[in-house]
């Protein structure tokens, strides 16, 4: 084979086309938010310079010099500048340290502190949310016009209509409060607990889990299960499923071989992007119980401009959507070949 | 049949499992939790390591606010309706000469058992010396010297009250814990360098650097390291100096900000918050037959006036505005009960103005109650004119409006603003308030980027004039203050020509209340700058914050003092009353249900991991429900 003709191989390569596009998608939305960020107003420096002088009672000078010390980022520098030193650390595998949260502490520790504990919870509850949606929506779909099926559309329109951190807010005032198990939904786990594999610990952290797993899973269950219901309904009239009743095919095959497969399909984009934001925590619902991930981190950092934490986390969810996109194109493309034609 | 019985109810089974498991493993939990009486339950807002950290002096730490002084004490608590200091880690203070010399406590030792000694005081304030605390950086002291064991002494340079309240209610860190930034810092105010010098410099920034790994203090309450998002415990320590005084064995203290701290209230988990309550909140709380305490906070917001514009300039403009507020009505709107109007606008809180002001000054002072005719008046007698629209206009025929930018995340500041505007607009002047985040507000101001700005008036927690008079004159005016560098912020000149006073350098004037330990003296200069405030009105104050602060009784905790209580004239933060209830075992003690049994000392270690009976127990149901369950459904199967 020639060079030319390799090379029009590899560039009209399905995968290879998709792992570029996937990688020009992080540098466009790294490079987006880099500069978002820096629109935004104040920044971690003057905020930084403001606490040296109300604090100390520093002179301007004398802080900003601290700063410009202190901290590895010097925004008085052309904004091309800036950037280009972000993009040259990021290749090097440096994400910096912390401005203003923790001055000093290297992100990638920052944000490893609270990573795993968002990767449990909002994993935990997102594929309990899927698993749930999509069982009760097919459910639903077959038993269509009965009281299980409006029963639960109702419910799941009413649930996936209120906002989660308000549902927390609601589970924190009207279970919490009046059943006196407020210090159950506060926190990861409790104070005094030594972390590791051991059983009080593990119990622990599961029924801290309950409160965020329950606002996460009722917020987000109904979007699952009324797609689902839709999907199964359409699947349900198409040509092959009356051919595989009418060739005797047993219910439960047809229920999961035909219809629970075909339906499902469409909601597989969907449960890839909510994979790739499990990264990025769940800001608000992590907010109201005071959970430890990174969507908290998220919103410390952005209170407190803190541009490399920020820069970090987004990069991260960047990455992470990008990567689980990328994955379910794959994926998608060996369930259903179609996809690769003309790709 | 009984195969679809098995179908039909094979989910509701396994669901009846699920959530027989849960609620076996809740009571699990609570049984893990071992006793830990007699507990008060505090809150304050905190960040976990790495975020948080143990260098007390810089800006991060895990100081937990008020609470720090249980941990790591000072040298005296202070009392404020009575203006006096109490012993606490000094026993004896006295100005020699150029000297303020302390004596120490004996027999003092911190939580790892170190004796406490004049090196752990001098190295604190040997430390402060690098990072120039306002002690070194105002000119009162130059140097801090051991005179013996348990003897500290600093040499004064510039005599003021303002210097031994430093001194005093300072926390005492351990020398152990700082021993390499003391030892070099002592080496260069040996040498003479002065914390504004280079390598004083540089030390100071390695030091906000360093993170100590632990965090021991003299306290009653030590570390335990038991911290989570959550909350935090603190256990007594058992050679505490004083610990016949100390009624309470643990401290918990809830984590966050009022929304993360309101339903621990309502479910009475918290002994006491501090936290800035909303009016419906607060309501809420004293439905619940929940206590609110008002002490004085000793400050408020006010509206600062961008000086460099016109007609925000004027005085009379200013006054029109101050008579076009019903400050009653912004107070209770914003606070209800603790938002108190100021009587008299002279830059100090109702407490202070009633201490230091004679009857001969409040009487020459002008009131600023709410009548919108008087402001018409004075606008009217300088051009303006009120278009058919309701709207003033300046002489040259454009509508008078203006931007009142406020703290969005303030929640009473921010219905303060909302309420200025309203208030003002209703009067003609068409003013927009605006939201920004906190973090970046001052800036805005110092930068001089506004018009009208909602911001602190009062100095807090401090006793001295000199506070409030700096808040009011110089903190939002760095230009003419000389602190910042080409920062305008509120640009209100400080000469200026008085009726009350002629003509007045109030730079002076302020600098010159801190000066001396004659009183007669401050209290005059503190007169004249009431009448110099009253007069020029650099900003006009809408009202005089007061605590909010729910205070459970009958919980955990009971003895709260009555509302009359002279405790009560000491504010929730500075001095907090609370603290010194705590750390002397005045007012507040356990109620019975929060002591032990008689027999039974209260366990000091945390949960240890292992498998203890009920685990066993739990498992052993857990497991034949599941195998029942199992079985059941296989059953109806078969059949």
């Amino acid at each position: 084979m020639s060079l030319k003709n390799l090379l029009r191989a590899v560039l009209g390569n399905y995968l290879f086309k998709r792992a570029l596009r996937a990688f020009g998608i992080i540098v466009a939305a790294s490079t987006i938010t880099f500069f978002i960020i820096r629109l935004m107003p104040s920044n971690p420096i003057e905020i930084f310079i403001n606490q040296m002088m109300s604090a100390y009672g520093m002179s301007y000078e004398d802080a900003k010099a601290m700063a410009l010390a202190l901290f590895t980022i010097d925004l008085d520098k052309p904004l091309h500048e800036q950037y280009f030193e972000y993009v040259t650390n990021i290749i090097r595998g440096n994400l910096g340290t912390s401005i203003s949260i923790s001055p000093g502490t290297p992100v990638m520790n920052v944000v490893t502190a609270f990573l795993p504990w968002t990767l449990f919870s909002v994993s935990i509850s997102l594929f309990s949310s899927f698993l749930l949606g999509i069982t009760l929506g097919m459910i639903a779909a077959y038993r269509r016009g009965g009281i299980f099926d409006r029963v639960v559309s109702t419910v799941a329109a009413v649930t996936s209509a209120i906002p989660g951190y308000l549902l927390g807010i609601l589970i924190v005032v009207f279970i919490g409060v009046r059943f006196g198990l407020i210090n159950y939904m506060r926190g990861a786990y409790s104070a005094g607990l030594t972390p590791g594999f051991n059983l009080p610990f593990i119990v622990d952290v599961f029924l801290h889990l309950a409160a965020p797993f329950t606002t996460y899973v009722l917020s987000t269950w109904g979007g699952w299960m009324l797609s689902m219901k839709a999907n199964t309904v359409a699947v349900l009239g198409e040509d092959y499923v009356t051919v595989a009743r009418a060739k005797g095919l047993p219910e439960g095959r047809i229920r999961t071989q035909y219809v629970g497969r075909n339906a499902m399909l469409p909601l597989f984009t969907s449960l890839a992007i909510s994979l790739g934001f499990i990264f990025g925590g769940s800001t608000l619902i992590e907010n109201v119980f005071v959970y430890r991930g990174v969507g908290r981190l998220l919103w410390s950092s952005i209170n407190a401009r803190d541009y490399t934490v920020m820069q970090a986390v987004f990069l991260i969810i960047t990455i992470s959507v990008v990567v689980s996109n990328f994955l379910a194109d794959l994926i998608y493309s060996l369930i259903d070949p179609r996809v690769r034609v003309g790709g | 049949m009984g195969a679809r019985f098995g179908k039909k109810y094979k989910w509701v089974i396994i669901a009846s499992a699920i959530l027989v498991i849960w609620s076996l493993l809740l009571p699990l939990a609570y049984s893990q939790q071992e006793e830990r009486k007699p507990l008060f339950v505090g809150a304050w807002p905190y960040l976990l390591p790495p975020e948080g950290h143990f260098n007390t002096f810089v800006t991060g730490a895990l100081t937990f606010g008020i609470y720090h002084q249980v941990i790591q004490e000072p040298l005296a608590l202070y009392l404020w309706h009575n203006d006096t200091y109490v012993p606490c880690l000094a026993t004896s203070w006295e100005i020699t000469g150029d000297y303020f010399v302390v004596n120490l406590r004996r027999g003092v030792t911190f939580h790892d058992g170190t004796p406490f000694t004049a090196r752990d005081v001098a190295g604190t304030w040997l430390i402060h010396y690098i990072l120039n605390h306002p002690l070194y950086s105002l000119g009162f002291v130059d140097r801090v010297e051991i005179v013996e064991d348990y003897t500290v002494r600093f040499r004064i340079k510039r005599p003021s009250p303002i210097l031994v309240r430093y001194i005093l209610r300072e926390p005492v860190r351990p020398y152990s814990t700082y021993k390499e930034f003391v030892d070099k810092a002592m080496d260069f105010m040996n040498q003479g360098l002065s914390p504004t010098s280079d390598p004083v410099k540089q030390l100071a920034a390695d030091f906000r650097n360093f993170r100590p790994e632990q965090y021991i203090g003299t306290g009653p309450f030590m570390w335990t390291g038991e911290i989570t998002e959550a909350e935090v415990w603190f256990k007594f320590y058992e050679n505490y100096w004083n610990k016949d005084r100390v009624k309470f064995k643990w401290l918990k203290l809830v984590n966050g900000e009022t929304p993360q701290v309101t339903p621990h209230v309502l479910a009475k988990e918290v002994d006491y918050a501090t936290h800035g309550f909303p009016p419906a909140t607060e309501q809420q709380f004293k439905e619940l037959g929940i206590r609110i305490i008002r002490p004085p906070i000793y400050s408020g917001p006010a509206i600062q006036f961008n000086m460099k514009i016109w007609p925000l300039s004027e005085v009379w403009f200013r006054k029109a505005i101050a008579y076009a507020i019903n400050t009653t009505e912004n107070g209770w709107v914003s606070l209800s009960e603790s938002g108190r109007p100021v009587r008299h606008a002279t830059g100090l809180p109702i407490e202070l103005a009633d201490i230091w002001l004679t009857s001969e000054t409040k009487q020459k002072l002008e009131v600023f109650e709410y009548n919108p005719d008087k402001a018409s008046q004075m606008l009217r007698e300088n051009g303006f004119t009120k278009g058919a629209d309701g709207f003033w206009r300046y002489p040259n025929g454009t509508v008078v409006e203006f931007e009142l930018i406020f703290p969005a995340e303030f929640a009473d500041w921010s219905a303060a603003a909302a309420n200025a505007a309203a208030q003002l607009t209703k009067f003609g002047i068409k003013v927009t308030p605006r939201a920004i985040t906190f973090t970046q507000h001052p800036i805005e101001v110092w930068e001089g980027r506004f018009q009208l700005a909602i911001q602190s008036w009062g100095g807090g927690a401090n006793p001295h004039p000199y506070f409030h008079f700096y808040q009011a004159f110089m903190y939002w005016n760095e230009k003419e203050a000389g602190v910042g560098q080409g920062r305008p912020g509120i640009s209100f000149p400080l000469i200026q020509s008085t009726k009350c006073c002629g003509t007045v350098n109030i730079r002076e004037l302020v600098a010159g209340v801190a000066e001396g330990f004659d009183m007669e003296r401050v209290k005059r200069g503190t007169n004249t700058l009431a009448l110099v405030f009253n007069e020029l009105l650099p900003c006009v104050i809408l009202w005089q914050r007061y605590g909010n602060n729910p205070a459970l009784d009958g919980i955990r905790v009971t003895g709260w003092p009555p509302d009359g209580d002279p405790i009560f004239k000491n504010p929730p933060y500075g001095d907090a009353f609370t603290v010194f209830m705590l750390l002397t075992g005045y007012g507040i003690r356990p109620t019975p249900q929060n002591m032990p049994a008689a027999e039974t000392p209260p366990a000091e270690q945390p949960a240890q991991p292992g498998l203890d009976l009920t685990m066993i127990i739990v498992a052993v149901v857990v497991v034949a429900i599941i195998i029942a369950a199992l079985l059941f459904v296989k059953r109806g199967k078969k059949s």
